[in-house]
């Protein structure tokens, strides 16, 4: 049993904000979006709009009572453009209308008199035009140049990764509700309730305590609500705030896939030197970072593309440069990995090259060089408990990678069409948010005189199953069994200064804070015990609802106990604050200790191409993964499969398509995700004695690492493909579709 | 409340909360557009008496209500009926979000129309429960974990319920093919696998509904 939400998700009533009933007068917003990549605004004509039925306001910039601007890292972005527009998408104004359909047909009314500029789409084009969302950095560690000269063989190519919809389920939707005082409560799908009631307190212009963001859960997000929800909450909340009644505002699918950022492409050079036994002695890498059209998060996630540029691997020697190029494409965002899958492929390619020159299989490379205890990272960290090692031979002993490895060469000599390939994709993920400030969280419990509990903490559930990681470390705080426990809604109000729950950090925050919580109380709790019973405080304990002495039941029951707490005017509510500590990054010198610890795991893939019609199934993938000792088993399994099953469709098939700035894979019918269809057999085992006392209750972070995984079959496609076409050499051009793989096997280039 | 309203209401305004064109059609494409010169898409209709009457047999109970004939029965369950646990994903009948039972037969609700349905016996995920408890493919999904964020679960679990009545004895290659029409995003499709080998079993053994 994973997730608190389980009876109601299974029965139909989980409530997302689509869900929830209307309120009384309520409006809908639509936004008024950009059809051109670049040009000048120079006229917003509303009046076509103001005339049509139902429509009650059109509000543009002119009605920003406070700031125009929605900037998070940077403040680039305005809430509706004004003099420029810069994507497709882009806001310019909102239409409030009665009904969902007429706020539509207004904000098609508006006519925008625009003046075509010239756009940029390619990342390397806007770097050499200078145009840079922050300078760009580089990590350099031991000495490069030199390096070189020792290695006895280099090899140096380009690799491209595109980007990726987020499509979660549940689109972006929000739901604001003017109250008394001028006081304005937003419900909103946002990994990120302080980010909106930041950002809608400065467009609105009022103090933040005015503002409420609440949320009970999202259908999906992985990373696509963690900015991506702040604009529509901001202009539900202004339309609310202009017009005194509630206003909703959902996009639907084709709106969502349009005017919402995604994972951002990226184009790269690497060179990688290698002694003849595979030993990694130099890398050097350029990293073209696709940023859109704004900042968004693209800096932070910059940051991260830079920390794992080297994988699972020790690099003695290492050179980063990564840019972060401003062009005419929706403002790319976070997405499951942040920057790291996009920096990791590069180095898998790499290493894939050198395999291919050197005669060696890629797996002896990757083995070779997996990061051992000490090895320090290019940022200057160096790994503690690494397990980089452990799960990489203890998968390939495990699923006996050797003759997963000779049977596919074996079938390859004997079938001239249809062609296996296998990859081991090792993976090493930091964690804690890069930004120090971020690694912070507040928790609220409340015991009430019944026994019951209830915990807010700054964590939003959005599939994950932080709540059930929560509860667990509530219930082992306290004393009490689960069902006595409930979650509460993250709330702006309960829990103020929250970061977003991202970067695979919720539970590890969050979680360590409701702990911090819990424990004062039940610290309380047994002084009263201690009292009653006459025992000493140091032996009595708390479990499952029933007071110890030494261990051995005492009669004494919870809900007695909080009652006689209660009439002994014992404070039975607790606030507590969680920072990660020893966390710490300097950028001048691009030295730090950025990540309270690293997961690790790895991978064996296994595909079969169609050589004839380059289709391709992947059948079968089984991982060892380090998740610590695990608060919720099941959610981790599940993350663990739900996080392969993206990686994987990031490689092969979701293929992100823009044609002059315009999204041409803008629908389901036109970007492809996994179906069941599409999802190979899948084994995933966790490491035993797998402690982390870096983390809350020896547990660890799980929601990113996983993702990591799929890139492992970009290189399995790629064995099957020159099992058919020895003649030609790798290309690293993700996603390996079944076109890219028809070209490659029958193509002459 | 909106979604609660009697029929009255609903015919009196002609207020939706989401137009079907609106969300499918010329519309969605326009608001990217902005100012695209697309034909018009057709206005709603404000007069009561252009409104259709309609009885539909939602979880066995009979609704008598005026749609516009354009409306989907995903529309018309959400907004007019507020039965929710039929979720929107797409509104184009590309993820299954808003899988119903329609006579027995998965169908997808947002590519039906209120009117088409009339007739029929619908069933949606709240119909799916063994009185107050849950129904056999919702313990089955729920044992199973087959769910993340729980947002493609009513459409999941429909299908299944669907797929059982037509086959109560899927192979596993049947219950892929069968399920391979609602999209998990949160990737849960092996438990999803698991939980309706689970339910199938079940019913064979003369466990279930
Ligand atoms: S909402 Fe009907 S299939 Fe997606
Ligand atoms: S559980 Fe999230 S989409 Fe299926």
């Amino acid at each position: 049993m994973s997730s608190p939400d389980l009876e109601a998700h299974v029965r139909g009533t989980s409530r997302y904000i689509d869900d929830m009933a209307d309120p009384a007068g309520m409006l809908h917003a639509a936004a008024v979006t950009s059809p051109s990549p670049h040009a000048e605004l120079r006229a917003i004509d509303a009046a076509p709009a103001r005339a049509l039925p139902g429509v009650v306001a059109v509000l543009t910039a002119a009605d920003i009572p406070g700031l125009n601007q929605i900037g998070g890292i940077i403040q680039d972005e305005e809430l509706f453009a004004t003099s420029t527009v810069h994507f497709i998408g882009q806001p310019v104004a909102v239409v409030v209308a009665e009904t969902f359909h007429q706020a539509r047909l207004g904000a098609r009314a508006c006519v925008l008199d625009l003046e075509e500029l010239t756009a940029i789409f390619d990342a390397r084009e806007a770097a050499a035009a200078g145009e840079l969302i922050t300078a760009s950095r580089t990590l350099d560690t031991g000495d490069v140049d030199a390096a070189w000269a020792d290695c006895d063989v280099v090899v140096e190519g380009r690799a491209d990764t595109a980007g990726q919809e987020h499509l979660y389920l549940e689109t972006q939707a929000a739901l604001a509700i003017p109250e008394e005082g001028g006081r304005i409560k937003v419900w909103s799908s946002t990994q990120a309730p302080t980010a909106v009631q930041r950002i809608t307190a400065r467009v609105l212009g009022l103090p933040m305590n005015l503002v409420e963001v609440e949320v009970t859960r999202l259908g999906g997000a992985f990373g696509g609500k963690e900015d991506q929800a702040t604009p529509w909450a901001v202009m539900a909340a202004l339309a609310a705030q202009r017009t005194g009644r509630p206003v909703r505002l959902t996009l639907n699918r084709h709106e969502d896939m349009v005017c919402t950022g995604k994972r951002h492409p990226y184009s790269s050079d690497f060179k990688l030197g290698l002694k003849n036994d595979g030993a990694i002695v130099a890398y050097e890498v350029h990293l073209w970072q696709n940023a859109g059209a704004a900042a968004d998060l693209s800096p932070a996630i910059l940051e991260r593309s830079l920390f794992h540029a080297t994988g699972a691997y020790f690099v003695p020697n290492a050179r980063i440069h990564a840019a972060s190029c401003r062009t005419n494409l929706i403002p790319f965002t976070a997405f499951r990995g942040f920057g790291a899958p996009q920096a990791m492929f590069v180095m898998e390619a790499a290493i894939d090259r050198a395999a291919e020159v050197m005669g060696l299989s890629r797996s002896e490379i990757q083995a070779k060089n997996l990061l051992s205890e000490g090895d320090e990272f290019p940022y200057g960290m160096r790994v503690k408990r690494s397990r980089a090692r452990r799960s990489f031979n203890e998968a390939a002993g495990r699923f006996d990678l050797a003759a997963v490895e000779n049977e596919i060469a074996e079938h390859n000599a004997t079938h001239a069409v249809v062609k296996r390939g296998a990859a081991a994709m090792p993976v090493c993920f930091g964690i804690s948010f890069t930004n120090a400030v971020l690694n912070q969280a507040g928790a609220l419990v409340h015991v009430y005189t019944d026994g019951s509990v209830n915990v807010s903490t700054g964590a939003i559930e959005m599939g994950q199953g932080v709540n059930a990681k929560i509860l667990a470390v509530a219930s082992a705080a306290l004393g009490v069994p689960r069902e006595r426990i409930r979650i509460e809604n993250t709330t702006t109000r309960t829990i103020a200064n929250t970061s977003p729950t991202a970067a695979s950090s919720g539970a590890d925050l969050n979680g360590s804070a409701a702990g911090l919580a819990c424990r004062a109380i039940a610290d309380r709790l047994r002084s009263v015990a201690a009292e009653r019973l006459d025992t000493p405080f140091d032996r009595l304990s708390i479990a499952d609802g029933v007071v110890l002495a030494d261990g051995e039941p005492t009669g004494l029951e919870w809900n007695e106990l909080v009652w006689n707490a209660y009439t002994k005017r014992v404070n039975l509510s607790a606030h507590a604050h969680y920072a990660t500590p020893g966390i710490w990054y300097d950028k001048e010198t691009e030295q730090g200790e950025p990540f309270a610890y690293h997961v690790f795991g790895t991978a064996i893939l296994e595909v079969t191409v169609d050589c004839l019609r380059g289709t391709s199934t992947v059948d079968r993938v089984r991982m060892v993964h380090d998740g610590g000792r695990s608060l919720a088993p099941a959610v981790d399994l599940g993350q663990l499969e739900g996080g392969l099953v993206q990686g994987l469709g990031w490689m092969t098939m979701e293929e992100l398509v823009f044609h002059q700035g315009r999204n041409l894979s803008d629908t389901l019918s036109t970007y492809k995700i996994p179906d069941l269809l599409g999802t190979p057999v899948i084994e995933g085992h966790f490491l035993d004695d797998a402690d982390n006392p870096k983390a809350v209750m020896q547990s660890k972070a799980i929601g990113e690492p996983p993702f990591m995984y799929g890139i492992g079959v970009y290189f399995a496609l790629l064995d099957a493909l020159r099992a058919f076409r020895p003649d030609r050499k790798g290309v690293y051009d993700a996603p390996l579709t079944p076109e890219k793989a028809l070209m490659f096997l029958h193509g002459d280039r | 409340m909106a979604k609660k309203k009697p029929i009255k209401d609903a015919a009196e305004s002609g207020v939706t909360r989401r137009g079907f064109l609106g969300s499918v059609g010329a519309g969605a494409a326009a608001v990217a557009a902005g100012v695209s010169t697309r034909a018009e898409a057709i206005p709603e209709i404000t007069d009561p008496e252009e409104m259709v009457q309609i009885a539909l047999t939602v979880n066995g109970r009979l609704h008598r209500l005026l749609v516009e004939p354009r409306w989907t029965l995903l529309f018309v369950l959400r907004e007019r009926l507020g039965i929710t646990g039929t979720k929107a994903g797409c509104e184009r009948g590309e993820c299954g979000s808003c899988s119903v039972l329609i006579d027995d037969l998965p169908r997808y609700a947002c590519l039906t129309l209120a009117l088409e349905a009339e007739g029929t016996e619908i069933t949606t995920i709240e119909g799916l429960l063994d009185g107050e408890e849950l129904g056999d493919v919702q313990r089955a999904f729920a044992e199973h974990d087959a769910f993340q964020c729980g947002y493609c679960t009513p459409g999941q679990i429909v299908a299944a319920e669907g797929l059982l009545r037509a086959n109560p004895a899927p192979t596993d290659h049947e219950i892929r093919h069968g399920m391979s029409g609602n999209l998990c995003r949160c990737g849960t499709y092996q438990h999803i696998v698991n939980a309706v080998t689970h339910a199938a079993d079940g019913r064979r053994k003369g466990g279930g509904s």
